[in-house]
């Protein structure tokens, strides 16, 4: 009986909204555990969303799970071990809460890399080098984007691939959304201050999505961005707090010395630490890049290596806003079909 | 016969410094010698990366393999733990044991290299040691250094060194017993071998360029004196 059975979600980000209300839609009984105080997760610090500059709080309306008697919500609660009992998941917290249920759909998220770790790009000890989050910041507050000193940028450079396919980091994986926000930020940064010239240095650009490509042609046509080909060794700040790049164009095979206002570091996704934890007393594993580990990548990347443990969203991998929601469909239904099979 | 590519690959310095490039260029962004001269040591890694034997053999015979200070800054950056100075030093070695370093002006000066530090190091111990810094050939160096080096005892004493002396200090004689340690080392690391097929190709070459003797032999005092004007000469 649908209504007898119970989901857990660890997770109340879109991915881990998106699935609950496919479930209770089913008729499931399910509860979302959230680890902070409110739901939404990191889609909360975004601003605008790649690639039609549609504002995030439009998924993050859509995703919310219309109030339902079948669904339970609990915010603050960090799980930090799913162990199997008697055929059913008990899932802990730190405080005495206690959670059983059917079926659990891991909706972890990711975590921003750490910038401060890539020291040579200078991000905690300049202050005109922010990175991807912060300008998102920024740009939700509806201020223009300044130097430290509250001047307006002559020029702002963007990096790729900080975080990312960088061994020296331990991620040797592409984030692969950093290239296409780069665009979409450079963007943003010439619609605030038409004379700003803006840079973004890279290695390769992937663009991946149906609609970026033509997101980049709009940059370099329509705002003159200029993209060139190299990565960033490192940044060294000048008098006046002004910013020194180093870097070779790669294209033009030689070294290049760069002066730029501002410097805005696209930081890469990492897997959630806790994602560790959530291992421990059971069978779930980890991928060679600390993200859940999934059946196989092809046909059941929404199973884990734990029977009745499914994955949505980007604990799977980087991912964007709507690969993340369909994932969380595709982990939904697959919930469904599971619990119809071990009810026959 | 061996391609340029089994040799390089004999030096385990190359499997340690080249996993697999993607061409970012950092290390080229990072390097001090690419910024004084036309230098890219990324260009240098994707030579050697795409095995071409051509490609390498011109590489090994150019002067760019000499451009590199082998500061390794460009190792803490790779985004692949490549290290483009530990695959300069493995082109550099093939070159010498080859020959190709003739073929360069900035090659050729491993004769004058060889004549100077590498000999000061089996002879003296130090790889720079103050009598063999000679002002004549030296004119970098300057009137300051000429004064130094005409009183060299007493500046030397001034300064607290133990120039040349037994006992213990700076710049103080290095014993027989460790000069020969030091040319055990040398013969057991290939530094010897490397040290005579450099002797051995500049002095075929010199012969080859026409600086011998009476007795048609190569006369290497005229082959260095051509060394030195031929640096100057581009200066």
């Amino acid at each position: 009986m649908i209504d007898k059975k119970h989901i857990a979600i660890i997770g109340g980000g879109i991915a881990g909204q998106e699935a609950a209300s496919v479930l209770t839609g089913l008729g499931y009984k399910v509860t979302i555990l959230e680890k902070n105080e409110r739901m939404g997760g990191m889609l909360n610090k975004w601003s605008k969303l790649f690639p039609d500059f549609s504002s995030s709080q439009l998924v993050l309306d859509a995703v919310k799970v219309a109030t339902d008697k079948n669904l339970n919500v609990i915010c603050n609660a960090d799980i930090f071990s799913v162990q199997k009992e008697n055929g059913r998941f008990k899932l802990s917290d730190n405080s005495s809460l206690d959670v059983y249920a059917d079926a659990v759909i891991m909706s972890t998220g990711y975590n921003l890399f750490d910038a401060t770790l890539k020291e040579e790009y200078g991000y905690g000890v300049f202050e005109n080098v922010i990175t991807s989050a912060d300008f998102e910041k920024v740009h939700k507050s509806g201020e223009k984007l300044t130097t430290a000193d509250g001047k307006a940028p002559r020029r702002v450079a963007f990096i790729h691939c900080v975080g990312s396919r960088d061994a020296k980091t331990g991620n040797t994986y592409c984030s692969k959304v950093c290239c296409i926000t780069g665009v979409k930020q450079a963007i943003e940064v010439t619609q605030m201050w038409p004379e700003c010239e803006v840079f973004n240095f890279y290695m390769d650009l992937r663009l991946y999505g149906s609609k970026y490509d033509a997101l980049y042609l709009e940059a370099q046509k329509h705002h003159k961005i200029q993209f060139i080909r190299g990565r960033l060794s490192e940044v060294s700040e000048r008098q006046g707090k002004e910013l020194q790049l180093k870097a070779e164009d790669t294209l033009q095979g030689r070294p290049l010395r760069m002066k730029t206002d501002i410097v805005v570091l696209l930081i890469g996704m990492e897997a959630c630490k806790q994602n560790e934890d959530l291992c421990r007393d059971n069978a779930l594993e980890l991928d060679e890049n600390r993200f859940f580990k999934s059946k196989n990548i092809y046909n059941h990347r929404n199973s884990s290596t734990q029977s009745g443990v499914f994955l949505a969203g980007s604990c799977i991998c980087p991912m964007s806003v709507n690969e993340s929601l369909e994932s969380a469909r595709s982990a939904a239904m697959l919930v469904d079909k599971s619990l119809k099979v071990q009810e026959r | 016969m061996r391609t340029m590519m089994q040799k390089l690959r004999e030096d385990v310095r190359l499997k340690e410094g080249l996993n697999a490039c993607m061409g970012c260029g950092i290390c080229t962004a990072v390097c001090p010698a690419a910024e004084y001269f036309e230098y890219d040591p990324r260009s240098i890694v994707v030579t050697v990366q795409s095995g071409n034997e051509e490609k390498i053999r011109k590489l090994i015979e150019s002067d760019t393999i000499w451009m590199c200070g082998q500061c390794m800054s460009c190792k803490p950056r790779c985004p692949r733990n490549n290290c483009p100075g530990l695959i300069i030093s493995v082109l550099r070695r093939v070159s010498q044991e080859t020959g190709a370093f003739v073929k360069s002006r900035l090659g050729r000066q491993q004769y004058l290299i060889l004549k100077t530090i590498g000999t000061n190091i089996l002879e003296t111990g130090y790889c720079v040691y103050p009598a063999s810094v000679v002002p004549e050939t030296h004119p970098e160096q300057g009137d300051v250094w000429k004064w130094i080096y005409d009183n060299k005892e007493a500046v030397y004493e001034r300064v607290g060194a133990n120039l040349d002396k037994e006992g213990p200090g700076a710049m103080r004689k290095i014993g027989r017993e460790n000069l020969d340690e030091l040319e055990r080392v040398f013969a057991e690391s290939g530094g010897q071998t490397l040290f005579t097929s450099i002797v051995e190709y500049s002095r075929a070459y010199a012969k080859e360029s026409g600086f011998v003797d009476a007795n048609g032999q190569p006369d290497m005092e005229k082959y260095t004196d051509f060394l030195l004007n031929e640096d100057n000469d581009e200066k």
